[in-house]
């Protein structure tokens, strides 16, 4: 009686997927876990707040218009930045066009290459 | 010749000449070898000239043309930042395209960057012009490279700005020669604490269009667009070339000649603003890429205009780590142009997984240009920054410099590593970047490390050496400084990842967002159609009647002198003797009064 070949066990599944390059695995694979947007989210959080109270403890400008105020510049980056992304939703309807828009010929502009 | 008489030749030839002489043997060679050694031999030779220059501020290299000086080798402590940076990012483009065998590529990449070199050593106008000229030529052929129609039509609306600023330069340049008899620069003012920066009063003839001139190939505002135009159009090398040079040079030529013009604060100050609202919905990463160069100059601009030592300090040192770290992200993209064919942020995603290395040098330059500390650009702009805070006149232009700092990590320092490597998985599983390509990015990125590690380096050569020191010690480096800069972009980090929660981020689409070249495009073609459609009407109208004027006269004709017309119909012979008498005497009074 021949013994059934033995079946090559399966590699045990690692942090990467197959074929992945070992470097991805070692560096960005901790990115793919449930829990990493949500601990990014919230370390980010616990830094901004750390940040003010430092500027409060460790700045020893005295505060002269607005600008001084602490956690302007954070304020700022944040408004800025959300403002600068919301633009781009009407900006977006206005400005975009078909890939091939001056492909078209459409009357005289349509002569454009 | 002897090794001494060989030395003494490098240290009075101007740097960029080498680069020209290797550039027009690249052709010949046939091998990867040799042309490696041509490809990043001739930006050594040009470093080691340039370091053994025998003295800064002085004409080292002169030659007489038709009565005129012209100064082929001038170098100063502005030149020599630009032209340091210029030689290595030279170097680096050399050792990123040795992948492939290009010989017209690769020959007129060499010729323009030599040709940058030349222009920023040169010490007078028209061996700038000349050298200026050979940028915008030898430069058309980066954009050509592809060899597509896309490609073609690109390279000539390209070449079409880059000789309209070639134009006006020229205009600019005989108008002041032929009202003032000068050229070099050194001769023309005085100039600020012994270095000749803003040599050039705006009421000076011929001074407006050299400006026009510099601010076209610096992109300024409405002209900004041939560079959203050509740059995604490049090959993947080509891009990285054009990205380095061009703009940089104008930024040397405005801080040469109109440092200190406050009109230039405003243009800057305008030139960092708009671009960050068209990347936001930009598909495109180089054309996103682009729109960040329009940025980055546009705090260069606004230095060169406020024209404080540290103001022009914080310029020049921004264009050197911009040089850097613009490479190292145009590399990057290039790599991902090579592995996957397209650029487009709606077909990339996941590329980390089989990129890592180019994804890696992509964050690097993502943290330089977005000024997170320890990395360049935040050693650099801070100085413009301070500079325009330090000046209460300026508070509107510092805020809005904030604005467009915050904007910058979006479109930078966020979207472009997010898109292309992270985001959703687009499936690709391309081969990582060859080589050499991780080569060349490594070294850029090396860069953008050291300058952001240990800015002293940077700051020894910037060309107000005294006051770059007393800013790394008093200013740079302190708690309130640091803690500010850390706060805007951990907020607006903050920002991106609520928006993205909560899906108010625009989901990246397919189509092409005009922008000012719809003026020329379609605009301009549509305004003339408009405005020739009357001209047609009465056109139309006019012909008509010269048709109906015409129709009349050839009936009126055919009646006269038909077989059976009014002349040849039969009169009685009475009246043919009264007519024939009547000419008879008409002739004869013609004869005896006339």
């Amino acid at each position: 009686m021949s013994a059934e070949p033995e079946r090559p066990a399966e590699a045990p599944a690692g942090p990467g997927e197959p074929g992945e390059h070992p470097l991805s695995v070692l560096l960005f694979s901790w990115m793919r876990t449930p829990l990493f947007l949500r601990v990014f989210a919230i370390g980010l959080c616990i830094a901004g707040v750390g940040l003010i109270l430092a500027e409060i403890f460790l700045s020893p400008y005295a505060i002269k218009d607005v600008t001084g105020v602490p956690g302007f510049q954070g304020v700022f980056g944040f408004v800025a930045f959300a403002f600068a992304v919301l633009c781009g939703w009407p900006l977006g309807k206005w400005l975009r066009r078909p890939e091939d828009y001056y492909d078209r010929r459409s009357g005289e502009a349509g002569r454009d290459r | 010749m002897t090794v001494e008489r060989l030395a003494d030749w490098l240290a009075n030839s101007n740097p960029g000449f080498f680069i020209i002489a290797a550039a027009l043997l690249v052709p010949f060679a046939k091998d990867v070898i040799s042309r490696a050694i041509l490809l990043v031999g001739g930006p050594v030779v040009a470093l080691v000239a340039l370091i053994n220059a025998q003295g800064l501020s002085i004409n080292l290299s002169t030659v007489k043309v038709l009565g005129l000086e012209l100064v082929l080798y001038r170098p100063d402590s502005l030149s020599f930042v630009f032209g340091l940076a210029f030689i290595i990012a030279s170097a680096i483009v050399g050792v990123y395209s040795l992948h492939r065998r290009d010989p017209l590529q690769d020959s007129t990449a060499m010729i323009y960057a030599g040709s940058a070199v030349t222009a920023v050593f040169v010490g007078d106008l028209i061996s700038m012009f000349i050298a200026w000229e050979l940028t915008a030529i030898s430069s058309v052929f980066q954009v050509l490279a592809p060899r597509t129609r896309e490609s073609g039509r690109a390279a000539m609306r390209y070449l079409f700005f880059q000789v309209a600023s070639g134009l006006l330069v020229l205009t600019g340049v005989c108008m002041f020669v032929a009202a003032t008899g000068k050229t070099q620069f050194a001769l023309m003012a005085p100039s600020m604490a012994g270095l000749p920066v803003g040599v050039m009063d705006i009421a000076a003839p011929g001074a407006v269009f050299l400006l026009a001139g510099f601010g076209i190939k610096a992109a300024f505002p409405i002209v900004h667009n041939w560079m959203q135009d050509a740059y995604p159009n490049a090959s993947e090398t080509g891009t990285v070339v054009l990205s380095a040079f061009t703009t940089k040079l104008a930024v040397y030529a405005l801080a040469r000649y109109f440092a200190g013009l406050d009109a230039l604060i405003w243009i800057g100050v305008i030139m960092t603003v708009f671009p960050v609202f068209f990347a936001v919905i930009e598909n495109d990463l180089r054309k996103v890429l682009s729109y960040s160069v329009n940025n980055q100059v546009g705090f260069m601009v606004c230095g060169v205009g406020i024209g404080t030592q540290l103001a022009v300090n914080g310029a020049v040192a921004h264009a050197f780590a911009d040089i850097m770290f613009k490479s190292l992200l145009f590399m990057s993209m290039g790599a991902v142009m090579l592995r996957t064919g397209t650029t487009k942020a709606t077909e990339l995603g996941g590329l980390h997984r089989t990129m890592p290395w180019t994804t890696l040098f992509c964050l690097i330059g993502a943290a330089s240009i977005s000024a997170l500390p320890f990395f360049s650009g935040f050693v650099t702009k801070s100085m413009i920054m301070s500079a325009s805070h330090a000046d209460a006149s300026l508070f509107m232009a510092w805020i809005m410099l904030l604005f467009a700092s915050a904007g910058v990590l979006e479109h930078a320092g966020i979207k472009i590593p997010y898109f292309a490597f992270f985001s959703h998985d687009s499936g690709k599983r391309p081969q990582e970047a060859p080589f050499n390509m991780l080569l060349a990015m490594g070294m850029a990125a090396a860069l953008c490390i050291l300058i952001g590690v240990a800015p002293a380096w940077l700051y020894q050569f910037l060309p107000y050496q005294e006051s770059a020191i007393a800013y790394l010690e008093s200013e740079l480096w302190t708690p309130a400084h640091l803690i500010q800069q850390f706060q805007l972009l951990v907020f607006a980090t903050l920002a991106f990842m609520l928006l993205q929660w909560r899906k108010y981020y625009p989901a990246e689409q397919r189509g092409l967002i005009i922008d000012s070249e719809w003026l020329w495009r379609r605009g301009g073609p549509q305004l003339w159609g408009a405005i020739a459609k009357p001209a047609q009407l009465a056109g139309r109208v006019c012909a008509g009647w010269m048709v109906g004027a015409g129709e009349a006269f050839r009936v009126a004709g055919r009646q006269m002198f038909a077989s059976d017309g009014w002349v040849a119909t039969k009169v009685p012979a009475s009246a043919s003797a009264i007519w024939s008498l009547a000419i008879l005497g008409l002739v004869l009074v013609v004869i005896l009064f006339g």
